[in-house]
């Protein structure tokens, strides 16, 4: 195994550990506020890794996430408050309605690229965000719909629900957790090759017989998903849905995030995600103007480490340990060939 | 009921003459360093704020209509210089970027001016009959000086050796720079001047619209629908589509909610993107 090998297992394996023991290390060092500030963490760092998903693994990039993230939640909120529907339904129909928007808005959108696809994304989920804010009667508008969260899971008389703070952190990693890993088996999957072949030069990935066209669809529609289930555990984790989460500022949040923490690396997002938030949560306390901090850093980034915070490390590692590694391999090989 | 619509028709027009100006500094950065400027709403917004100042400082209103271009050129200089050419044309940086600065120009605004929205009073007192009520001669008067300011940035940007080397470093850059023309200069006065015009713009508007550190949060997307319904890199296509898109939200609001007005003008944007990306008026122009 090489260096960067062991570095980043060892990484993974304290962050797991870490991410596992929150519910009992966190109240102990900080308080009981920042297990559920690292479940919101968790759930827009999905969100993040659905504009990841497109921008940084087949090249698109969408600024109107946000739509299938309140399609998400308003799947969740409309489910629960107005069809008295469970939990488990609820989160379906959110999923499915996020999911199935992207690939009826993705079936126009994907026709275009670049810029036209930057701007024709923000349009569409503009148009569900007016809707959105005028259909009162349906998605109460600004002022959202409230309501209260049914148990997840019932047994005889024992129901296990979102009341316990553990249990919601814990549904909330195992989501999130599975979702990326997910992609994760999708972007190393033959499919995820191609992503890369379109996004790295789509005439080339047309020429050697991929459908560019239907991968991008497929591409926009996992995001999609992605998308619906960050903003579904969103709804739960804050019993609320509003139209002001579909406003295009939030899906430039998301692509800050991405490309701040690195696009086309799987923790990228959830780098960018968690360093902005907790920025906010620190700053917010003592200094109102805390978003004068993250424009600074979003520039700053863009301009220092234009592959994000984790290509930043990436190739600090490449440049610190593959080069001993090098070293010690070419010895390795000087020593085998000598007689 | 005719009165009325006319009546927002009219406001619908005037509104879009000022916005064309902004939007053209839109299409102009867009043209030129392929940046999609998220901040350009928020350059806007500096106008409107600079106007304000330049009121409670001299007590001259008109002071404004110099000191919101001029202090936005060189902002726009600035900005240019410092962000934007590090990043060279990646879309997704400039995304990233351009919306860091929209955050640091709203927050700087919010601490400087304040969080609350405040009014400043037409300059030009006066009203006119028109179409059933009294009519704000400012706002005519703002229609007159937005058309002769996009005449006049039309002259420029033909008939004046800097206009011509704009669109010569636009056209091919590679030549342009064989030729002798200084690029990188071309570039940070292209986003000076985009910068410049939408400060104008707000300067004119702040007697009209409210001024506010989010005013330019509403404004951001009416622009990039006129510099796509325009068609991308056609500015007079530009001009024209805004003062279209404004009219027709003005007359749709005369029987309708100003959102329902807004989602038609979207859908519109999104049926040109996808049926004629090239914009509306390709072919018709020239």
């Amino acid at each position: 195994m090489t260096g960067r090998a062991i570095i980043e297992r060892t990484l993974l394996g304290a962050f797991a550990v870490f991410m596992l023991a929150v519910p009992w290390l966190i109240p102990s060092l900080v308080n009981s506020f920042w297990v559920s500030l690292i479940a919101e963490i968790l759930i827009w760092s999905l969100f993040a890794a659905s504009v990841n998903l497109l921008y940084g693994y087949i090249g698109l990039l969408s600024f109107g996430q946000a739509l299938y993230f309140g399609f998400g939640m308003y799947g969740v909120a409309i489910g629960i408050d107005q069809l008295g529907l469970g939990f488990w339904p609820a989160f379906g129909l959110g999923v499915v309605a996020s999911t199935a928007m992207a690939f009826v808005t993705g079936i126009f959108a994907v026709r275009l690229t670049w810029h036209y696809f930057a701007i024709i994304t923000v349009v569409f989920s503009l148009i569900f965000y007016f809707l959105a804010v005028t259909q009162k009667w349906l998605t109460g508008g600004d002022d959202g719909i409230n309501f209260s969260l049914p148990p997840t899971f019932s047994f005889g008389g024992t129901q296990i629900s979102f009341t316990s703070g553990t249990f919601q952190y814990f549904f909330i990693l195992a989501t999130v957790a599975l979702c990326l890993w997910l992609m994760q088996c999708v972007t190393r999957s033959p499919l995820g090759k191609a992503f890369l072949a379109v996004r790295d030069n789509d005439v080339r990935a047309s020429l050697i017989g991929l459908n560019i066209y239907g991968l991008r669809l497929t591409a926009f529609v996992m995001a999609g998903f992605l998308a619906g289930v960050a903003g579904a555990l969103f709804a739960f984790f804050g019993r609320y849905a509003s139209a002001s989460y579909m406003f295009y500022n939030v899906s430039g949040e998301a692509v800050v995030w991405a490309i701040v923490g690195g696009a086309g690396t799987l923790f990228g997002p959830l780098v960018g995600t968690a360093l902005f938030i907790v920025i906010r949560e620190l700053v917010s306390t003592h200094w109102e103007h805390h978003s004068l901090i993250v424009g600074v850093m979003a520039i700053l980034v863009v301009i220092l480490a234009p592959r994000g915070i984790v290509g930043l490390w990436s190739s600090l590692l490449s440049r610190f340990i593959d080069r001993g590694d090098a070293r010690a391999v070419s010895a390795a090989g000087k020593l085998r060939t000598d007689p | 009921m005719m009165h009325t619509l006319l009546l927002l028709g009219l406001n619908g027009l005037i509104w879009g003459l000022i916005i064309a100006l902004i939007a053209l500094g839109l299409s102009v950065i867009f043209g030129l360093l392929d940046v999609i400027n998220i901040a350009h709403g928020d350059f806007f917004m500096v106008g409107t704020v600079l106007a304000w100042f330049t009121l409670e400082a001299t007590g001259s209103f008109w002071l404004g209509f110099i000191t919101a271009p001029l202090i936005g050129f060189l902002l726009g200089a600035l900005i240019q210089r410092v962000v934007i050419q590090p990043i060279g044309n990646v879309a997704g940086l400039s995304i990233v970027a351009t919306f860091g600065l929209s955050l640091i120009l709203q927050e700087s605004v919010r601490i400087s001016f304040g969080p609350t929205p405040r009014r400043i009073l037409p300059p030009i007192q006066t009203t006119i009959p028109l179409f059933g009520i009294e009519y704000e001669v400012y706002r005519l008067f703002a229609a007159a000086v937005a058309v002769v300011a996009l005449l006049g940035f039309f002259v420029f940007l033909n008939h004046t050796k800097l206009g011509t080397w704009m669109r010569a470093v636009r056209h091919d850059r590679d030549t342009a720079i064989a030729m002798g023309i200084p690029a990188q200069r071309i570039y940070i006065l292209t986003f000076a001047l985009g910068f410049a015009l939408a400060a104008f713009g707000g300067a004119v508007a702040a007697p009209i619209t409210t001024v506010d550190f989010r005013g330019g949060v509403d404004i951001l997307p009416f622009c990039f629908m006129a510099v796509i319904i325009g068609g991308l890199g056609n500015l007079a296509g530009t001009a024209a589509a805004a003062v279209l898109l404004a009219f027709l939200e003005g007359v749709i609001q005369s029987f309708a909610d100003p959102t329902v007005a807004r989602i038609a003008s979207l859908v519109l944007m999104s049926a040109v993107l996808l049926l004629r990306p090239q914009g509306l008026f390709k072919g018709l122009v020239r």
